[in-house]
């Protein structure tokens, strides 16, 4: 009898991240939840108080769960303009592009960030799994694909005072504009990136470097407010920001079970994202045949009356004709407004804008009542402040 | 009509197979400039002879026509080379041979067979639902891409009702059958009312020829009656296969048809996701305004680039299964050989090896695992009984159809692997034809490997594509692309990998030239 | 001896599916008789305690196919039905590594990514198609099947039924729906996955109980239909019915009682009574007759038609047609009582994934040469087995400590080929004794000391299973399960919605669409054309899909 292997048993369960003992220590909500397969903090200790670094202070908040994909090699451009529907060429080397990228009947498989190192030099950052995708995506170039999730950690430092922490910290990110990216320090690099529409920076090191950036931060953050905050908090500044999120305001094609529920690049208000003229890109035939015969949703951003958060309400035209939902809606605090990004099935939130309304749920201590109110479709940010694209930023 | 190469060709054919040269002859009978390149140096592709021998001309693979549509051969005005009608002989291990032909059945010997009459009526059964889905063959698959209310897909719906029509007129019963079998096994079909003997072995292996399947598998009585869609005779064309083929080539340059060989095509050229032309192995040029592949559709793809793809359309494309299962064994003979039992009309038939419909499947087993068939069916013709002008000096060739031969041989093909499959072809042979060994002067072996290194077929499959159900129809050679079109404007598909598939037949490339202008590509 | 001589309607034989028929005609008012051979009713989903502290679920052996709308509908669960899912299960290699399904995601992720980084996103490729044909197939299992040769409106309701869910899924996935069905498992799934180990687990599904090998075009739709039940929703997940499958029979029967019905045990029938084309009762073996104008069979077509009914009395395209059926032996089963729980090695202490579904095939030509063994008339020298251990969940099927094991073995023949000549009954104690061996031998690549630990085995050929169940050559789903026996054309074409050549005569059983597996679907479908036929249509409960 040949000599038997014994095989590893993988973990069971959610697993750390190179940041958890951080986290953990400083939880006191022990508010947790699963992301990618990882422990992920959806509040340390109030959403309230969280919120509120932001957009007063600075906030950590922990980006490791992140999928990240290098790829490199004499092909790497091409592949990833074969991937995304923006044209990478624009996007020069030391910068980073938000980019969408489609299945061939032009729906969103994922929206996410391409880092440009140089033109044989890539990483992808995005929420969903890709190793596979692009595999298949790079297949007949001559490129590698290799999956970083694990091996880098990553952290997102946002906030008024996130300059401020990262000086003090002896980090010089002055000169760095917004969507720069740098080698700051050797494996340590540093992109002024965000979900949050305000000053910040994502900071990426690998694995085993990570409690000493962490470490580092918190030190130097402590005259500035630094506080450690989950992803509720996150999830509000990003609404108000604009940012649409995968599987809430559209649902990645690949990971949805269900049909047609698919939505394009136009049809989630992201024309420009889209480049026709650079070359053939993964979607374009079905994403032009989308422009000859129209887009059959719109999502929008709303500003709804009243002062009770309207998510997962339904819109109506005239309070009569269901014509939608609200995908993400929240009370910002900051703007003082009641917003959501909402989906509008065509030629609502296009050629038709107006009186719709949303009848929106509440639950006030065991009674539910529901009330329709105006919805006004709003085209300007519901937050904007020269704090996020000043270069050099302020210190608060 | 032959154009300087800075001028701009309606049309460029890759490749001069018969389909290539039907799709050119479509076109240019429309009135459109075709020029067509070959990269060997002659045309045919799999249909050609070959010198093998000095006074010796054998068909190099193809070598019987089983399913020639008489509609696509006018619409080319291609005159068929005469062909003789072969009798099929299903040689037997005791010695009674069955002979068919047509729905004919009697025993070499002249004696009846007992299932003359089932037979008759099983040929007649298969024929009448062989026609039906030979509507479908001059068609393009019907894509429903618009959805129920759209005219587009209104119009197909009528050409799939007529056939619904046709359907219903066979009446109920027959209706039902076709329905029932439709999906079947070759296998349990024809044991169902046949013996397990020499008959039923010809069923058998006629349903799966070509293919990587045995006769148990589902699937194959479709197989089978798609090839009856012409009647199912087999005939022998005068002058070889390569007269076929020449008379293919005629009419293309009848109709005006620019044809170059010895040099073919490197690269399609593609601007603005449209076909413009194609650039030569030579770094030549030759601009068109559309451009059509006979080649595989993998390859079809590579021509123009991935880069032109989506990922899942390449994904597809890897994934389409095309491992050839058919070797060519050609033997020169220094004389006429003597199967025992066969007269000299009888010799002159398609000879068949496939003993039972049991010996089939177990000649199929082995090829799932990288092996050759040690008992395997095999084909045989003896061309030069019928057409004495093929060989000088009393010479015979005997091409035969060696199944099941797998493409990547587990261990490579090396000499002593040929040698032992040209072996235990000839000792298969010498069982019904003793002293056979003797009379061979000259053999030569192509297996499923040389086949795609002489002629592209890719996985030297016949067909280009296993004609499974999965791989028909709508999902020819993938779903998404079944309708010629090759994703680029001006870029079309018209080689056996396209609906109906491959046997010499010309309808792939009739059809995607019909589709090209129907497209009003070239408007 | 029944308390009448005439009834309602007649039910032969009290496998589930006759029992389901049964129980909603007795619900609609009718009064229904069953007669069944055996001393204990449920066919094949039976709990039979065969060695003195241990319950076998000696036939079928886990539940994820039984419709949850017939549960409800009869109320089950009142009687004593519950299923508990069972959570993963594991492919096991000869040198010490194995393949484990998790329920965990994560954790499935993580243990296909130690096999391959590739194989991880394909799994989800895998899914998503295996998931949306489930979705897509389910609406049609309590229905009819439409008959596209009719132009009766209620024929023309189904077609169109039919072609309103095709054109529901848009063109492209039209087209990966034809694909996926006319495909074989093995293609599908090396289109999607690199590692032969983990293609090999998933492959088992498309071969039980079929005789088709992985290779054949085919056994993707034969995957199909054993992924498409749920356990409360959660698609593809299997359980089992605590008490061992017999809880599933013994709850239908309770129902059945419950609602007025009678069950008579002991004889089977001898003969369907027909006159002048018309059904009027059975006789069985031991004398007894029973008279009724609906006589519905739960036996297959074979059984019924061919060897409990007078020839003449059936159109003889018809009784070619039921011989012309496909009804082929190729799985035995072994029953087994263990002094305690057994080790695999190559697991991980305390794994839970060993609660689920245990094999110790390791590449997808193996199975395949599995089959060519089966085609010869041999059992698979390498056979693929389907191994559980319920009494790891399940207290109530071994005493405390003691476990029950079940494993179902593919591939085994009917005509067992023994020096040339194959026959059903080459099956002798010496033939079962080498086939035992050769599963032994299997069981130990993964489980070294499984002989040790056996009290009791229990060794089924599908010549056994025939005596004893009643079902032709011991194939579990009363006929192949090939396209050209299924919708439209099964059993027979034109006779594919419970009807019979003969008035009043219904199939009710596997034989009938939507096939077979423990579903209840046929018997329930069976009921409501039964009741629609005699104008009480309205008193069958509408499905909810």
């Amino acid at each position: 009898m040949s000599a038997k292997i014994k095989a590893a048993a993988v973990p069971m369960g959610l697993i750390e991240t190179p940041f958890y003992p951080r986290l953990a220590a400083l939880s006191r909500a022990k508010s947790w939840i699963g992301w990618a397969g990882y422990i992920s903090p959806l509040v340390l200790d109030t959403v309230e108080f969280e919120y509120f670094a932001i957009r007063n202070q600075a906030t950590l908040f922990d980006i490791s769960p992140m999928h990240k994909y290098r790829i490199t090699g004499p092909d790497a451009l091409a592949v990833v303009n074969r991937l995304i529907t923006r044209d990478i060429r624009k996007v020069r080397d030391g910068r980073v592009g938000y980019a969408m990228w489609c299945d061939e009947d032009g729906m969103l498989i994922d929206d996410g960030t391409v880092f440009r190192f140089s033109q044989t030099d890539f990483r992808l950052c995005c929420q969903e799994p890709m190793y596979g995708w692009l595999m298949d995506v790079a297949w007949g170039f001559d490129v590698v694909v290799e999956d970083e999730s694990d091996s880098i950690a990553a952290l997102s430092l946002q906030g008024p005072t996130s300059y401020s922490v990262l000086k003090d910290a002896g980090l010089d990110v002055a000169e760095m504009k917004p969507f720069d990216w740098r080698e700051v320090e050797p494996d340590l690099w540093i992109s002024r990136t965000g979900f949050t529409g305000d000053l910040g920076y994502e900071i990426w090191v690998p694995r085993d470097h990570a409690l000493a950036i962490w470490d580092r931060l918190w030190a130097a953050g402590a005259d500035w407010g630094l506080r450690a905050i989950g992803g509720q908090a996150l999830n509000m500044v990003r609404i108000e920001a604009g940012y649409i999120a995968a599987g809430v305001d559209f649902q990645p094609v690949h990971a949805v079970m269900r049909l047609h529920r698919g939505r394009t690049p136009m049809e989630l208000g992201f024309d420009r994202m889209v480049a026709f003229d650079k070359g053939h890109f993964n979607g374009r035939r079905a994403l032009l045949a989308q422009q000859d015969a129209g887009q059959r949703f719109a999502l929008v951003k709303i500003d709804i009356g009243g002062f009770k958060p309207a998510d997962g309400a339904l819109i109506y035209h005239r309070k009569r004709t269901e014509v939608g939902h609200v995908t993400s809606g929240i009370w910002s605090p900051t703007a003082k407004r009641n917003i959501a990004l909402a989906e509008l099935k065509a030629p609502f939130g296009i050629s038709v804008t107006t009186d719709l309304w949303a009848d929106v749920y509440v639950h006030e201590e065991g009674v539910w009542r529901h009330k329709m109110v105006a919805v006004v479709i709003e085209t300007k940010p519901f937050f904007a402040n020269t704090r996020a694209r000043a270069t050099p930023p302020r210190a608060f | 009509m032959s154009k300087p190469s800075d001028l701009t060709y309606d049309a460029v054919v890759i490749g001069a197979g018969h389909n290539g040269l039907a799709a050119a002859t479509t076109l240019a009978r429309q009135g459109k400039s075709v020029c067509v390149i070959e990269s060997r140096d002659g045309i045919g592709g799999m249909a050609r002879n070959a010198a093998i021998a000095p006074g010796v001309v054998a068909p190099k693979m193809a070598h019987l026509l089983y399913n020639l549509n008489p509609k696509t051969l006018k619409e080319l005005g291609i005159t068929a080379p005469k062909s003789v009608s072969l009798p099929t002989v299903s040689l037997a291990d005791d010695g009674r041979h069955v002979v068919i032909q047509g729905d004919l059945v009697i025993y070499a010997d002249g004696s009846a067979h007992p299932e003359a009459a089932t037979f008759a009526a099983l040929h007649k059964r298969l024929t009448k639902f062989a026609a039906l889905l030979g509507q479908m063959s001059l068609k393009t698959p019907p894509s429903l891409a618009g959805g129920l209310m759209d005219m587009a897909t209104l119009q197909e719906l009528a050409g799939l009702a007529k056939l619904g029509i046709g359907l219903k007129r066979m009446g109920k019963k027959d209706m039902r059958e076709f329905l029932r079998i439709l999906l079947s096994n070759a296998y349990d079909l024809i044991l169902d009312d046949f013996a397990d003997a020499p008959l039923a072995g010809m069923l058998a292996a006629d349903a799966v020829r070509g293919a990587y399947a045995g006769p148990r598998s589902p699937g194959t009585v479709f197989s089978m009656m798609y090839r009856l869609g012409n009647g199912g005779d087999v005939r022998l064309p005068m002058g070889g296969m390569g007269a076929v083929a020449d008379a293919f080539a005629n009419a293309a340059k009848l109709a005006g048809c620019d044809i170059r060989t010895g040099c073919g095509v490197a690269q399609v050229i593609v601007e603005n996701d449209t076909a413009r032309g194609v650039i030569l192995a030579d770094g030549s040029v030759i601009n068109a305004r559309s451009v059509l592949s006979s080649i595989g559709a993998f390859q079809t793809m590579q021509m123009a680039g991935v880069q032109h793809y989506d990922t899942e359309a390449v994904r597809r494309l890897r994934n389409l299964r095309n491992k050839g299962t058919v070797a060519k064994v050609n033997l020169v003979l220094s004389g006429a050989p003597d199967f025992v039992g066969l007269d000299a009309k009888l010799t002159a038939g398609r000879l068949l090896i496939a003993t039972s419909a049991t010996y089939v499947e177990r000649a199929f087993n082995p090829v799932k695992y990288g092996d050759m068939s040690n008992a395997p069916v095999i084909e045989a013709v003896i061309p030069s009984l019928s057409d004495p002008s093929l060989c000088s000096d009393g010479q015979h060739i005997l091409s035969a159809n060696v199944q099941y031969v797998p493409y990547a041989l587990a261990g490579g093909w090396t000499p002593a692997a040929r040698q032992k499959l040209l072996k235990l072809t000839l000792d298969r042979l010498e069982v019904y034809a003793p002293g056979l060994g003797r009379l061979v002067t000259h053999s030569e072996v192509l297996t499923p490997l040389d086949i795609e290194t002489q002629t592209g077929a890719p996985g030297g499959h016949w067909h280009h594509a296993e004609m499974g159900i999965d791989q028909i129809l709508t999902l020819r050679p993938v779903n998404g692309m079944a309708r010629y079109g090759f994703g680029i404007a001006g870029y079309y598909l018209c080689g056996a990998s396209a609906h109906p598939g491959g046997d010499v037949m010309g309808t792939a490339g009739r059809n995607a030239a019909r589709q090209l202008l129907k497209d009003g590509v070239l408007a | 001896m029944g308390k009448h001589s005439s009834y309602d309607a007649i039910v032969a034989g009290a496998g589930h599916n006759g029992l389901t028929t049964a129980c909603y005609l007795a619900k609609a008012g009718l009064k229904v008789l069953v007669v069944e051979k055996n001393d204990w009713i449920g066919g094949a989903a039976v709990s039979r305690s065969l060695h003195d502290g241990w319950t076998y679920s000696n036939c079928s052996y886990v539940c994820s196919l039984l419709r949850r709308e017939i549960v409800r509908d009869l109320e089950l669960p009142r009687f004593g039905l519950q299923v508990i899912p069972y959570e993963g299960g594991a492919s096991f290699t000869k040198d010490g590594d194995y393949f484990a399904y998790m329920s965990d995601h994560d954790a499935l992720r993580r243990e296909i990514a130690r096999h391959s980084s590739k194989d991880v996103d394909a799994y989800e490729r895998f899914s998503q198609t295996v998931i949306r044909q489930c979705r897509f197939i389910r609406p049609f299992l309590l229905r009819n099947a439409p008959d596209p040769t009719s132009l009766k409106p209620r024929d023309i309701s189904e077609l169109l039924f039919l072609v309103k869910q095709a054109h529901g899924l848009g063109a492209k996935e039209l087209g990966e729906t034809l694909r996926f069905w006319s495909m074989s498992i093995g293609d599908f799934l090396d289109e999607h996955f690199e590692t032969d180990l983990i293609k090999t687990h998933i492959a088992g599904a498309g071969i039980i109980g079929t005789g088709l090998g992985v290779y054949s075009p085919g056994t993707a739709y034969v995957l199909l239909h054993h992924y498409m039940g749920d356990v409360d929703g959660a698609i593809g997940a299997w359980g089992f019915a605590r008490g061992g499958m017999g809880a599933i029979s013994n709850a239908l029967g309770a129902a059945f009682e419950e609602a007025g019905g009678e069950i008579v045990m002991g004889s089977g029938v001898d003969k369907f009574l027909v006159k002048g084309g018309k059904a009027v009762g059975v006789a069985l073996e031991n004398g007894d007759t029973y008279y009724a104008p609906i006589i519905a069979s739960n036996m297959d077509v074979k059984r019924t038609f061919l060897k409990h009914m007078d020839q003449g009395v059936l159109p003889a395209d018809f009784t070619k047609a039921v011989e012309r059926f496909k009804i082929r032996g190729s799985s035995g089963k072994l029953n087994i009582a263990l002094d305690s729980l057994p080790k695999f090695p190559a697991a991980p202490e305390g794994a839970t994934f060993m609660r689920g579904d245990l094999h110790c095939s390791a590449s997808l030509n193996e199975l395949e040469r599995a089959y060519d063994d089966w085609k010869e008339g041999y059992w698979s020298k390498d056979p693929y087995f389907d191994l559980l251990i319920p009494s790891q969940i399940d207290p109530t099927m071994a005493p405390q400590g003691k476990h029950m094991m079940t494993v179902f073995v593919q591939y085994a023949p009917y005509d067992l080929n023994v020096d040339g000549v194959r026959s059903g009954e080459n099956w002798n104690d010496a033939t079962r004794k080498a086939f035992a061996d050769c599963v032994f031998d299997k069981i130990e690549q993964g489980c070294p000391d499984i002989r040790k630990h056996v009290v009791h085995a229990e060794v089924r050929s599908p010549w056994d299973i025939e005596n004893e169940v009643g079902l032709t050559e011991g194939n579990i789903f009363q006929g192949e399960l090939t396209f050209d026996q299924l919708l439209f054309n099964r059993p027979i074409p034109g006779y594919a919605q419970y009807d019979t050549p003969i008035d009043g005569m219904y199939i009710v059983g596997s034989s009938a669409h939507p096939g077979g597996g423990v579903m209840a679907a046929p018997g329930a479908n069976a009921a409501r054309e039964i009741l629609r036929t005699i104008g009480k249509g309205k008193l069958m409960p509408k499905f909810a899909a």
